[in-house]
């Protein structure tokens, strides 16, 4: 397996931190803050959006379960 | 028999399985404390309100059509033109930014398409579950009337 520097496992658990620190804040109803949901739903609203999720959608499987997850650390 | 042995992880496997399923968990848990924030409201501990009413859930847009035909036709339009547009990106980057290598576009248009076969049919077995149940339950209400299926309740297509 390859190794990766720690650098890149870092800014994932940050992003993926501020993901769910948004989505609590939108939870705890904190005025001016969307939930995820309401954004998708926002999204969804237009064709090219819809296509335009599910290509990414599509895209991420296509690198976790047959490409393999390691292109999110390579850099 | 099945050895020890086989059911062993590598290092490998540990160090690419541990971090995926702890990120599975996490993730599962902060999707599952969102529903219950939505859907148990604070002071209502009968469970009345366990469900969002479905307006909330996925209001259907200004001139968007209901029913079977319309939800079918809305996924094979979203898959078609996800699919399309995915395959327009990878070509795109392909010959624009960088070859990366051979079977990388093979890979592209067969891979996307087993997800495609493996999910369409889960979608479309969840899609049914769900509007069965919504039967079921305005049935059990008789109070309420029944809806059409509306956008992509199911899964998360």
């Amino acid at each position: 397996m390859a190794r990766h520097p720690l650098i890149g496992y870092l800014v994932w658990v940050v992003l993926f931190g501020a993901v769910f620190a948004w989505e609590g804040l939108a939870l705890a109803r904190v005025t001016g803050v969307p939930s995820l949901s309401d954004v998708f739903r926002v999204i969804m609203r237009y064709p090219v959006g819809r296509w335009a999720l599910f290509a990414l959608w599509l895209w991420a499987g296509w690198h976790f379960f047959i490409r393999g997850w390691h292109f999110l650390l390579r850099g | 028999m099945a050895s020890a042995d086989v059911l062993a992880l590598s290092l490998a496997d540990r160090q690419a399985l541990v971090p995926m399923a702890a990120g599975y968990l996490i993730l599962m848990s902060a999707l599952g404390f969102g529903l219950r924030r939505l859907y148990r409201p604070r002071g209502d501990p009968s469970g009345a309100d366990a469900w969002p009413d479905r307006a909330r859930a996925t209001p259907p847009g200004p001139g968007q059509r209901t029913g079977w035909a319309a939800l079918v036709r809305r996924v094979a339009g979203t898959v078609v033109g996800g699919y399309l547009l995915l395959m327009a990106v990878v070509v795109a980057y392909y010959f624009g930014v960088a070859r990366v290598g051979p079977g990388f576009l093979e890979s592209a248009v067969t891979g996307t398409a087993l997800l495609l076969g493996l999910a369409a049919p889960v979608f479309a077995a969840l899609s049914w579950l769900a509007e069965r149940r919504d039967r079921a339950r305005d049935r059990a209400e008789p109070g309420e009337p029944g809806q059409a299926p509306q956008d992509c309740r199911g899964s998360g297509v």
